[in-house]
């Protein structure tokens, strides 16, 4: 009898899986043909290429490490890898710090139905929907040392003496950072609001029954429960800094001098303005490895198993 | 001190942070507003006259007048709108085989689509560029639609996946008991079920679309086929000082549609966005 019922439910477990179990390769074909053809074709091509000597316009001749040798080797590296650092870290730390500081007051006004929190929220919001190049546009208009300069004309009108936003060179990257913090802290805000939400009432209810205070909260509970939200959110918003050009192309151009050439706006120059493809292969090859350095530094301070 | 008295304080600098937070955000585009409307004298006037003397709709008429810019926004709303359809059409198979089928290597897939995102499109088209010339496909709106739905596809995908596996799987079963095959069930019922989500990835995919830059720019050498991302950098090289309030006006008419986009339905991006970062 009892075997008779396992058998009847293993037949039927069979015919589900049988059921659940169809073809899948035909759903996922379009996804695998689109990104076969334009992500992974382009991303072999690139390593294939920073072994030749190829030029967007001519031959490729044979296959070579001194391209790569001597792309690396090049005295302004360092200099725009060093660029590419604290335009990278001032970023994602502001966006970050920033991001988690709106989400706490934006969550504490909705409980206390304080004025204009959704105002706040919807603000921060419009400024990330802002395509990069008006950003840029937008941004150069805001430093602008001439009269119609929207932060200097302000500084003037306090009786503050007119700041060199673009023209500094000292100064220029944190007026770049600051337009890219404008950009891209709703990103940030949005995902620790989420986060926050999703922490567990009971724990602030046990927090208050043994008598913590504020900051005892903040840091013994919401930020311990908001750690693997963080870390995830600082991969992408890293990999979303690294990747960033088109607002600083419009905004300075990379310049005074070299002053905010990132490496992508570097890898842009070489191969699109000096037509050196090889090149630009190899500087493609050391943002991949970037990238994917610092996503797996992250990943290992994610807290393993759990709820992800 | 009372609670009460600390919540009230704890108020007090909730609003002097927020206040700061709205200025931060909102003054760069009020006081491009502020531009575009002002005449060109007033222009010089700086912030004295953040709220023009004599505000003029003359620099929206002008841009808007020139069929440069028509093109260029066309351009923008056609390649967005046709690479956001794109996008859907494959993504949505198999955001559901990803939510409803197992099959080995699942995971890996998954993960696998999550890091494609970390490649920049500069590296793409790095050799893309030599790809696209030689099989004929620069200066074609095809071709620039194609890479825009490889560029958004891996994110729309997960936003799907996370749309659908709201919907019971209950459904499924009891439709194909009806005799309903796999792509039946998918057409009939999952689909119609997940329109919010749809609705939302699609906006997502228009508004990255918008913000291309890269793409056309490379792709794309004739002004008539230029999308507005472009055009308007390429506006913004010819413009000097003296014209800035038609810059400005330029500016806001190249970003007023995504904001118009996202605003319309931001509860439902919003949802969707955070359901994937949340998860993922």
């Amino acid at each position: 009898m009892t075997t008779a019922i396992a058998t009847v439910a293993h037949a039927g477990a069979l015919a589900r899986r049988r059921q659940t179990r169809p073809r899948v390769a035909p759903w996922l074909l379009p996804l695998i043909l689109v990104l076969g053809l334009f992500y992974l074709y382009p991303v072999f091509d690139v390593f294939r290429l920073a072994l030749t000597r190829a030029t967007l316009l001519g031959e490729e001749g044979g296959y070579t490490f001194a391209t790569l040798t001597q792309t690396l080797a090049r005295p302004e590296i360092p200099g725009i890898l060093g660029v590419t650092a604290i335009f990278t870290l001032a970023s994602v730390f502001s966006q970050q710090l920033f991001g988690l500081a709106i989400a706490l007051v934006v969550v504490r006004g909705e409980k206390r139905r304080l004025f204009g929190t959704t105002i706040v929220r919807t603000t921060a919001l419009i400024a990330w929907v802002v395509p990069g190049i008006a950003g840029g546009i937008i941004w150069k208009m805001l430093f602008n040392e001439a009269p119609f300069g929207g932060l200097n004309s302000v500084l003037r009108m306090l009786g503050a003496t007119p700041v060199q936003w673009l023209s500094d060179p000292d100064l220029v990257m944190w007026s770049v950072v600051m337009s890219n913090v404008w950009r891209g802290t709703a990103f940030s805000m949005v995902v620790m609001y989420a986060a926050l939400k999703a922490i567990d009432p009971v724990l602030y209810e046990a927090a208050a029954v043994d008598g913590a205070s504020a900051p005892q909260r903040l840091f013994h509970v919401t930020l311990p429960q908001l750690r693997s939200a963080i870390l995830v959110n600082m991969i992408l918003i890293t990999i979303q800094t690294l990747n960033t050009f088109d607002a600083i192309i419009s905004l300075t151009g990379g310049g005074p001098g070299r002053s905010t050439e990132v490496l992508s706006l570097y890898t842009f120059n070489v191969v699109f303005r000096n037509y050196d493809l090889a090149g630009g292969a190899v500087l493609s090859i050391l943002m991949l490895v970037i990238s994917l350095g610092l996503a797996l530094v992250y990943a290992a301070f994610l807290p393993k198993g759990e709820d992800r | 001190m009372s609670a009460k008295t600390r919540e009230r304080i704890g108020d007090l600098f909730s609003y002097l942070f927020m206040l700061v937070i709205f200025v931060f955000f909102a003054w760069p585009l009020l006081w491009l507003l502020s531009l575009a409307l002002r005449t060109r004298k007033e222009v010089f006037l700086g912030v004295s006259r953040f709220i023009p003397k004599a505000p003029t709709l003359d620099n929206f008429a002008m841009i808007l007048s020139s069929d440069k810019f028509l093109a260029y926004l066309w351009n923008a709303l056609k390649l967005s709108c046709l690479s956001a359809v794109g996008c859907l059409i494959v993504a949505l198979p198999a955001a559901y085989a990803f939510s409803r089928f197992r099959f080995r290597g699942k995971g890996a897939w998954m993960m696998a689509l999550l890091s494609v995102q970390m490649i920049s499109p500069l590296v793409i088209m790095v050799p893309l560029y030599r790809y696209m010339a030689s099989i004929g496909l620069t200066d074609s709106h095809f071709g620039a639609t194609m890479v825009y739905i490889a560029l958004s596809v891996p994110m729309v995908t997960w936003i799907l996946k996370g749309t659908i596996d709201g919907i019971p799987a209950a459904l499924d079963e009891a439709a194909m008991i009806d005799g309903c095959n796999r792509f039946g069930v998918f057409l009939r019922v999952v689909l119609p079920l997940s329109t919010p989500g749809i609705a939302s990835a699609f906006i997502i995919a228009v508004i990255g679309g918008w913000s291309q830059f890269l793409v056309p720019f490379l792709l794309i050498t004739k002004e008539s086929l230029t999308p507005i991302g472009v055009g308007i950098f390429q506006y913004a090289g010819t413009q000097n000082d003296s014209s800035i309030q038609l810059l400005a006006a330029a500016c806001l008419v190249s970003v007023v549609p995504a904001i118009v986009a996202f605003l319309a339905l931001q509860r439902l991006i919003l949802g969707a966005l955070t359901a994937g970062a949340v998860k993922g």
